[in-house]
């Protein structure tokens, strides 16, 4: 699994991971406080200067942008039909500058870094004693090393349907993927915990 | 937290990932294929309970916050908290607690098996379904300004596909307490 990360030395990915989830997070209220076009525009214009400005193939750039363009771009066009060019200026614009401030942040934190973030975050949680902080990069990790072979599970159970002359349906592969995945548990716990790893 | 319990979060939020990579699959009953990861949300709460399910469903949202590519169609990265369906996606917290919860209440070996069904199926429309619905609408309504109605009515052509895979994942979730029982009254 590939994130979406692009490697690079601009001034996006030299600002700590921190900062720019803080500083998204202000942007994100301010568009969603103003409704003038102009200074709506003038951020999607900024933000788009951003996002195409940190060195990524312009192919790279759009490609992750296309699913959710089309959901904005559907909505913009339910508001032209329903509620006038004003309305669908502002929530088109605005959604696509937010869209375009996140890809950045996005494009410029490795997950390492994410997670470090993260996991100081959590550390209030973790002297209340509601959780362990380390425990989300462990998670984490387990779920990038486990996605690929429970694919190759799920291709498996459905090659031995056809073996059988049986036609693959959600209802007969489904169960049988997950109580072999889920049955994996108790030994994936057990070399977690041999190993010490959340040191208890 | 147990060792077991964290493996068995991270484990279905592996299979929820999963069912987004695969190809969409057929139920039988109708011809058209359906993407898989929403009937993951409401298998998490199914299987998994409230508590588990909804720390599953959230680590599946933090993957997708940090950046990688795990949502169907392979939609990843901050950028996807901008779109004005964000709420189909938030809305599986509450989907998968809500699904978990009402799920544990028909748990253990207790009760007969179409009854156990019946009640998983429920948990899944519930909570998968009108839950989900409650948030991705609402946030379709006001967070994209489109207004209760229009957004009703442009995500009510989903809604027959939903519900048919709450009845998968109540028959899965009932094949799964029977071969391999996680799901407590108050786990």
């Amino acid at each position: 699994m590939r994130s979406l990360y692009h490697d690079g030395r601009t001034v996006m990915h030299r600002l700590p991971a921190g900062a720019k989830l803080a500083g998204l997070m202000v942007v994100a209220v301010l568009l969603f406080l103003t409704r003038s076009i102009p200074l709506l525009a003038f951020a999607m214009l900024a933000t788009g200067t951003i996002y195409l400005g940190l060195g990524q193939p312009l192919r790279v750039a759009i490609r992750p942008l296309v699913p959710i363009l089309a959901t904005i771009l559907a909505v913009v066009g339910l508001h032209l039909l329903f509620n006038g060019v004003e309305e669908a200026s502002v929530t088109g614009l605005r959604l696509t500058a937010l869209m375009l401030l996140a890809a950045s942040v996005t494009a410029t934190t490795s997950i390492s870094d994410f997670i470090a973030v993260i996991s100081q975050a959590a550390m209030p949680l973790e002297r209340l004693g509601l959780l362990k902080a380390a425990d989300i990069g462990l998670a984490v990790g387990l779920v990038v090393r486990f996605v690929p072979e429970i694919i190759t599970r799920y291709d498996a159970i459905r090659e031995a349907h056809r073996a059988r002359g049986l036609t693959p349906k959600a209802g007969t592969v489904i169960a049988p993927l997950i109580i072999a995945t889920l049955k994996d548990a108790d030994s994936i716990a057990a070399a977690i915990d041999a190993r010490g790893i959340r040191g208890q | 937290m147990k060792t077991r319990d964290l493996v068995l979060i991270a484990l279905f939020a592996a299979i929820i990932v999963a069912l987004g990579a695969v190809p969409p699959i057929t139920l039988g009953f109708i011809p058209v294929p359906i993407t898989a990861q929403s009937l993951g949300v409401m298998l998490a709460g199914v299987v998994l309970g409230a508590k588990r399910g909804v720390l599953a469903v959230a680590l599946v949202i933090l993957l997708v916050a940090i950046g990688l590519p795990v949502l169907s169609g392979g939609r990843g990265g901050l950028g996807v908290f901008a779109g004005p369906t964000v709420g189909f996606l938030l809305g599986w917290l509450p989907a998968a607690y809500v699904t978990g919860r009402i799920a544990e209440g028909f748990a253990g070996y207790t009760f007969a098996a179409t009854k156990q069904t019946l009640g998983f199926i429920a948990a899944a429309a519930i909570g998968g379904v009108l839950v989900l619905y409650l948030f991705g609408i609402g946030y379709l309504a006001f967070g994209a300004g489109l207004g209760l109605e229009k957004a009703f009515y442009g995500s009510m052509a989903f809604i027959p596909g939903d519900l048919i895979k709450a009845v998968v994942a109540g028959l899965a979730g009932r094949a799964v307490m029977v071969g391999y029982p996680i799901l407590h009254r108050s786990a």
